[in-house]
């Protein structure tokens, strides 16, 4: 990158199902905390950038409804769309703005209002996350059948069992207990999870993220705005990987990791000049239990095959070898699409800055990373942040 | 309160590869395989990608194959709420092309398949 760029500013408004509210206050839940995080007013926003997936929503040009009421009228909302990473695109778009030169401030807000829709409707949405013709006409996929290919594979390679799967959804649901946030905030156990209504088998109800609706918003500034506004805590963007994978996906010939997170993690690690076991923190995108494990191997924290050796030893807890999800993942705080790469991004900003309350891990070397999905591999985005 | 519906009606062109959806009706895959540099693809196109050629030719798609994955789908979408539960898989076929398909028989990762139709799509018999 051209220039170093940081998180100055972070908020989240709280996930779940919320009727109470449009796609426009949710916003603002997120915006107003991120502005007030930062010192900050609208005035001193250069560019915004919107993620927004929006189909599941009445207001599918959602960018200047949102700008509007934000107080962001001026500010160019530009709005970009990577399925269930468009977080982490709006992320990618605003540190480029400023890595450039064009821009000193960047206000990056993730929303999306998912819950507008009913559940049928959803789901034939979700089954699009692919490729219309060759998949969703003819087979009536779901968004959950795409991962479920991908357990069935692992399990039939690698001996993962559904139990092993079951272990992420209930140490997500675990901390999200301390997530005031988080759309579900209740203990489960394995047995509740193999007793769950089967979706798409082997995913079961209690494997899946829900569908909720929800905002977050990052500030990012540049290094020259970091020292004028004397930020205290700046997270500094230390790498970035992103990569793709084919629509179709039959077409990647073998179903047991995601070749794009793999790509993704490999150009991150590159740039920031530090290898996998080196992260100390990571949030991984579990929207559904087998992605949890996947995301273990694909991110190199161990060799592909051993992800679920990791979640039974206990390793990816809060102070094991590298503590992921401690927010309570994207299983129980919620995954509404926009928003989730932008969470992720606040929660590692709270993690690196000690203000991680009940779940706050202990550090050596401050390096956390978020990992983020869209579709199912369809595209990744890997960012690794230090203090 | 109840917002606005928006109902969607799209029409999809059904001439470009009409030799595909023909083929289903009689049980038959057809995909295309680039004239130029002999790239073989599935689903078919239109266009090369690898050598920019547009000279594709239709070629029929070898019935025996391989379950490589699969997944019970109990939670239908839009559209297939009147299908009683089915089993998407992906079928790998002696000439390496990788076909979706709803599974007939018990699924087993590994096992043998037939690959065939039922008229709309491409299903995959398990052989004992
Ligand atoms: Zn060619």
């Amino acid at each position: 990158m051209n220039r170093k760029v940081a998180v100055i500013g972070v908020g989240n408004s709280k996930f779940g199902k919320r009727d109470d509210v449009t796609i426009k206050e949710l916003a603002w839940e997120s915006v107003k905390e991120a502005l007030e995080d930062a010192g900050l007013t609208q005035k001193d926003i250069d560019i915004t950038v919107i993620g927004s997936t929006a189909y599941r929503g009445t207001e599918i040009y959602p960018a200047p409804p949102v700008s509007e009421y934000c107080g962001l009228v001026g500010k160019s909302p530009i709005r970009v769309e990577a399925a269930c990473a468009t977080g982490s695109s709006a992320a990618f778009t605003a540190i480029n703005l400023i890595a450039s030169g064009l821009a000193d401030i960047v206000l990056a807000i993730g929303v999306d209002k998912m819950t507008e829709v009913d559940t049928s409707t959803s789901l034939a949405i979700g089954g699009r996350g692919g490729n219309y013709y060759w998949e969703f006409h003819m087979y009536g996929t779901t968004f959950p059948t795409y991962y479920a290919l991908y357990a069935t594979r692992h399990m039939a390679l690698f001996g993962t069992t559904e139990e092993d799967m079951a272990l992420a959804s209930v140490k997500a649901h675990k901390y999200a207990t301390l997530n005031e946030k988080a759309h579900f905030r209740n203990k489960i156990t394995v047995e509740d999870v193999l007793k769950s209504r089967v979706i798409s088998w082997p995913i079961k109800l209690l494997d899946s993220s829900p569908i909720s609706d929800g905002s977050a918003t990052v500030i990012f500034a540049s290094e020259e705005k970091v020292r004028e506004l004397k930020i205290d805590t700046p997270i500094w963007v230390k790498g970035i990987g992103y990569s793709s994978d084919t629509s179709y996906i039959a077409a990647r010939g073998e179903w047991v990791g995601l070749e794009a997170a793999r790509d993704a993690a490999a150009k991150a690690y590159k740039m920031a000049k530090i290898s996998p076991l080196d992260i100390e923190y990571a949030t991984v995108h579990d929207c559904f239990t087998i992605a949890e494990i996947m995301a273990y191997e694909d991110l190199g924290f161990v060799e592909k095959g051993k992800g679920a050796e990791l979640l039974r030893e206990g390793q990816t807890e809060k102070d094991g070898k590298v503590a992921v999800n401690l927010f309570g993942g994207l299983k129980a705080k919620g995954h509404p699409l926009g928003a989730t790469g932008l969470s992720m991004i606040y929660e590692v900003t709270k993690q690196l800055r000690e203000e991680a309350g009940p779940v706050q891990h202990s550090f050596k070397r401050y390096l956390a990373l978020t990992h983020n999905v869209g579709g199912t591999g369809h595209y990744a985005y890997v960012m690794i942040f230090n203090r | 309160m109840d917002g606005i519906p928006l109902l969607f009606k799209y029409t999809v062109p059904d001439k470009l590869y009409e030799k595909f959806w023909e083929g289903l009706k009689r049980g038959e895959i057809y995909t295309t395989k680039c004239k130029k540099c002999g790239t073989l693809y599935y689903p078919p196109r239109k266009d090369c990608e690898k050598c920019m050629s547009s000279d594709m030719e239709w070629v029929k798609l070898s019935n025996e194959g391989i379950l490589m994955t699969y997944s019970v789908v109990k939670q239908k979408p839009q559209g297939f709420e009147n299908y009683s539960d089915y089993t998407v898989g992906i079928a790998r076929n002696s000439d390496g092309a990788n076909l979706m398909c709803w599974v007939k028989g018990e699924a087993k990762v590994g096992k043998k398949v037939r690959l065939t139709t039922d008229g709309q799509r491409v299903i995959c018999e398990v052989i004992e």
